[in-house]
């Protein structure tokens, strides 16, 4: 055995091809407990969850969801997040105008971080879930393990764009509203935080293994790995 | 363990058995590079220890100031509890309620869960409901936004950094102690290796060997 933290493939039964997938093995396994059962299971014998050879009208989900997202999107940007009230003026900032304000502030890692968190990521998620369902649907593969990679990481990354939601929850928590000085939230934080979700939602509703699924149609470019 | 069994990688379905594996070896699919488990000796002891201090950080956590806010010569001090209910008012009430949940309601829940099944795994018998706090412990994790928000908190303090003196109370510090605690957990915490702890207590239903 290799030196400690040595990664290693897990051991293959049969070379790699389209015909050793577990359909065809007639295995469907578990995704909560690892249990592999006959593929007419319709619950894991173990731990009673519901079992999927492939996630039911996954990509019609998704698809409904990201446009749920997409429509979100705009008073998301529109509308202003929050307004501030300091002696009188009432000044409402949206999301990029709260980037802008921090980068003339000087504060450039935070107005980066907002700027990647609530503008660049959301619209890199649904772009990047819009050509998965769009590259399985059509069975236009470039590489299926890129469209994997791309698709853990848009599962991964999505609750960060939280960020900016929680900034002003917070802000408009700890500035009482006196007289001096008041936070508002505004409607902008509602369409945000519920634009977040649905994309999360969207991503766990993806099946990745449609991703592999389709047999190739170009022919002699290995395309399965 | 016993003999070998088939596995469909859950994102690829491709057929494969892990192999016995060493300290801190990842198991891979070999198609789609899914991590399916990573083996760590004694990781029942080392999540014990983690999820069991992530709750006390976590705990000790609402008991103090959070933070201390001072404009003008008024101090305001916010505790983590109460500084979401304030806001907890009105048509906001929705995004309160989602960010108490995912930074106070879910990280409660997963660490009880955890602790519970931990002690349950050391018994002869599985506690009632282990199986179903498992899973719930799994399907919350996504769910659990808490190191989010310690980002929105310094979000928030640089914004108002010119309107007046923030200062971090004892929970602040405890909450930071929670999120490295939780991220130590989070390595222990192996689908794979948890729910294998219990098929030893029932070797029945585990029969689907080919």
């Amino acid at each position: 055995m290799s030196a400690k933290g040595v990664k290693s493939d897990a051991q293959l039964i049969e070379p790699l091809s389209q015909d050793n997938v577990a359909s065809s093995n007639k295995i469907v396994t578990c995704a909560m407990c690892y249990q592999s059962s006959d593929h007419q299971q319709s619950e894991c014998p173990y731990c009673g969850t519901v079992l999927h050879v492939r996630k039911k009208n996954s990509l019609q989900n998704t698809v409904a969801l990201l446009v749920t997202s997409i429509v979100l999107y705009v008073p998301a940007n529109i509308y202003p997040i929050m307004y501030t009230t300091s002696i009188g003026d009432e000044i409402a900032s949206t999301i990029v105008g709260g980037v802008i304000t921090l980068w003339e502030q000087q504060f450039y890692p935070i107005a980066l971080i907002i700027f990647v968190a609530s503008v660049m990521v959301p619209v890199a998620k649904i772009l990047a879930l819009s050509w998965l369902v769009y590259s399985v649907q059509s069975n236009r593969i470039i590489s299926r393990k890129n469209n994997q990679v791309m698709f853990r990481i848009t599962e991964f990354i999505g609750r960060w764009s939280m960020v900016d939601v929680f900034a002003v929850t917070i802000l408009v928590a700890l500035i009482e509203r006196g007289n001096l000085m008041k936070v508002m939230p505004g409607v902008a934080l509602i369409a945000f935080a519920a634009m977040v979700v649905t994309t999360m939602l969207a991503a766990f509703s993806f099946e990745s293994r449609l991703i592999w699924d389709n047999p190739d149609k170009n022919k002699g470019k290995n395309t399965n790995v | 363990m016993s003999s070998p069994t088939k596995l469909a990688c859950h994102e690829c379905d491709q057929v494969v058995i892990i192999p016995a594996l060493s300290d801190g070896q990842k198991a891979i699919c070999p198609r789609c590079g899914f991590v399916f488990t990573r083996y760590f000796k004694k990781a029942r002891s080392r999540l014990l220890a983690f999820s069991s201090s992530s709750l006390v950080f976590l705990l000790l956590s609402f008991v103090f100031p959070f933070l201390i806010f001072t404009t003008q010569g008024n101090e305001k001090v916010i505790s983590l509890v109460q500084g979401l209910q304030s806001m907890g008012s009105g048509t906001y009430l929705s995004v309160v309620l989602f960010m108490l949940a995912t930074t106070v309601l879910v990280p409660v829940m997963t660490l009880t869960g955890i602790n519970y099944t931990l002690i349950s795994a050391k018994l002869d018998k599985p506690l009632p409901f282990t199986r179903h706090i498992l899973k719930l412990v799994f399907l919350l994790q996504p769910w659990n936004m808490a190191e989010i928000f310690l980002l929105g908190i310094l979000v928030s303090m640089i914004k108002i950094a010119s309107l007046g003196d923030v200062q971090f109370g004892w929970s602040f510090y405890s909450f930071v102690l929670y999120i490295i605690s939780m991220a130590a957990t989070r390595v222990f915490l192996d689908k794979y290796q948890v729910w294998q702890w219990f098929r030893h207590h029932d070797k029945r239903a585990y029969s689907y060997e080919r």
